[in-house]
């Protein structure tokens, strides 16, 4: 099933008035392809699925669930997180204090990724982690640690290259044991992250394009992670200003692998490596 | 008739001629080359270099939200999908694969078709899937212009096969003739 531009613009606007969610300035080309897949899996027609917004609120953060991308991975982008062992976090080893935001965290995997690596660099009791995300239930998902094992088992691959194995030390291995933070349950197909590493971030529904920054701190660093790249360049450049106004004057922001700042804001930041420092 | 871009799509058997095209093609070449290619899940780095190696036009894999400029070929990286947006910006994705595929050509073909449509050429070459077979249509029905690889020059013909299974189209070529027909434009 095709959607046409009318189509879509309906739509659109009626979620905008149905709820407080604004996906006028999204990827155009994803969202409708998305769309059209919301439609033909709900076996609804248009009209249906805005009427049926209208009045069930619950229905609505369905919707909105289905047509966002949530895929994530533990320690995905592997080289990105040994950036940040190496290059990024050993630069706050002095701080008294760490803040950190995961900015569109979908189910928390790149959280606990964090934690992980936050706790093999001493760092994790000063480090406040705070997790946001549009859709509650990622964040719900996320807040529970639990994962599916045989679909995922790619995380531990991305684990040992992060954790265990150093690149630029191919004779140094850490063997740090998994059930160090999480454990693995085959007979139920289960990844279970550890009650510690759970206890420790602060989960929030948050809306990018909508709401100001509302965690009421500053950051030393900001992860925001193939969150972007659904948002057009008008749109990005709102939450570029957002990110810059709340980090700290060293403080940094990590994109996914083939985002980046263009246009205004990229005077506004320095890139060095994986990382966009605050000028 | 001036064109405003050249969209390639292959998979298995088609990096070589990939790059005998790039190698050919002059370093004012006037549109931008976008390459939709699927590659095995392990060979996620590497590829671009080796593309650029005799290229006289610079090959990367594009950021998102990268607008597109002339003389430059742009590769859909591993595990995202390509996207042409309006305003001649490039839009990645990590939604689901389609047909198994991410990138999918389908999907790139279809969304350059949709942002220039007569003004797009584009190019399906040797391949072990049919991914590519709906998107060149779309290229044709938004009166583009259509080439294949000749089939009978693929190292593996599903793919090229299954687009003219699927639709007409404007030119069946060996990859000499995709040379020469490209260092016309
Ligand atoms: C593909 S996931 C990225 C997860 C993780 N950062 C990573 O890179 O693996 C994108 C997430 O962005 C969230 N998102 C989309 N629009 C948002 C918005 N306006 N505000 C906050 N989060 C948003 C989605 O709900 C989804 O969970």
């Amino acid at each position: 099933m095709t959607v046409t531009d009318q189509d879509f613009q309906l739509f659109i606007y009626a979620l905008k008035n149905s709820s407080k969610y604004d996906f006028s300035q999204y990827s155009e080309k994803s969202l409708k392809r998305r769309l059209a897949k919301v439609l033909a899996d709900n076996r609804l027609n248009l009209t249906s699925l805005i009427n049926r917004m209208k009045n069930d609120t619950n229905f609505v953060e369905k919707i909105v669930k289905e047509i966002t991308v949530n895929t994530t991975e533990l320690f995905r982008d592997p080289q990105v997180w040994q950036a940040i062992r190496y290059a990024i976090l050993p630069k706050l080893k002095n701080n008294s204090v760490i803040n950190i935001w995961h900015a569109g965290c979908s189910t928390g995997q790149e959280v606990y990724s964090m934690l992980i690596l936050l706790n093999e660099l001493d760092l994790l009791d000063r480090t406040k982690v705070y997790a946001t995300d549009l859709n509650s239930d990622v964040l719900e998902n996320a807040r529970q640690g639990l994962y599916k094992y045989r679909f995922n088992i790619g995380y531990l691959d991305n684990f040992d290259k992060v954790i265990k194995e150093n690149p630029y030390n191919f004779e140094e291995y850490n063997d740090v044991p998994y059930e160090k933070y999480f454990s693995i349950d085959k007979s139920n197909d289960l990844i279970k992250m550890s009650n510690s590493l759970k206890e420790k971030p602060i989960f929030k529904k948050h809306d990018l394009v909508t709401e100001d920054n509302t965690l009421y701190v500053k950051f030393d660093i900001i992860l925001c992670r193939n969150v972007i790249i659904y948002f057009n360049y008008e749109l990005q450049n709102r939450v570029f200003d957002l990110f810059h106004k709340n980090l700290y004057d060293n403080g940094c922001l990590i994109l996914g692998l083939h985002e980046t700042i263009l246009g205004t804001y990229s005077v506004k930041f320095q890139k060095k490596g994986h990382a966009y420092y605050k000028n | 008739m001036d064109y405003k871009a050249v969209i390639i799509g292959g998979s298995a058997g088609s990096f070589q001629v990939v790059t005998r095209i790039l190698n050919s093609l002059p370093k004012s070449f006037p549109m931008p080359v976008l390459l939709c290619l699927h590659r095995l899940k392990h060979v996620r780095s590497g590829f671009v270099e080796a593309l650029s190696l005799k290229s006289n036009i610079p090959v990367d894999e594009p950021y998102d939200k990268e607008q597109l400029k002339p003389s430059r070929a742009y590769l859909a990286p591993a595990n995202y999908h390509m996207y042409l947006e309006l305003a001649n910006r490039i839009a990645l994705s990590t939604e689901d694969a389609v047909n198994h595929s991410r990138p999918s050509i389908d999907l790139a073909f279809i969304t350059a078709a949709n942002a220039y449509r007569q003004k797009l050429i584009g190019i399906i070459l040797s391949g072990a899937n049919k991914d590519g077979a709906f998107g060149l249509k779309k290229v044709r029905d938004n009166g583009g212009v259509t080439i294949v690889q000749d089939p009978n020059e693929c190292e593996v013909r599903t793919m090229t096969q299954s687009t003219l299974q699927l639709t007409p189209v404007d030119h069946v070529l060996t990859t000499d003739q995709i040379i020469k027909f490209l260092n016309k434009l």
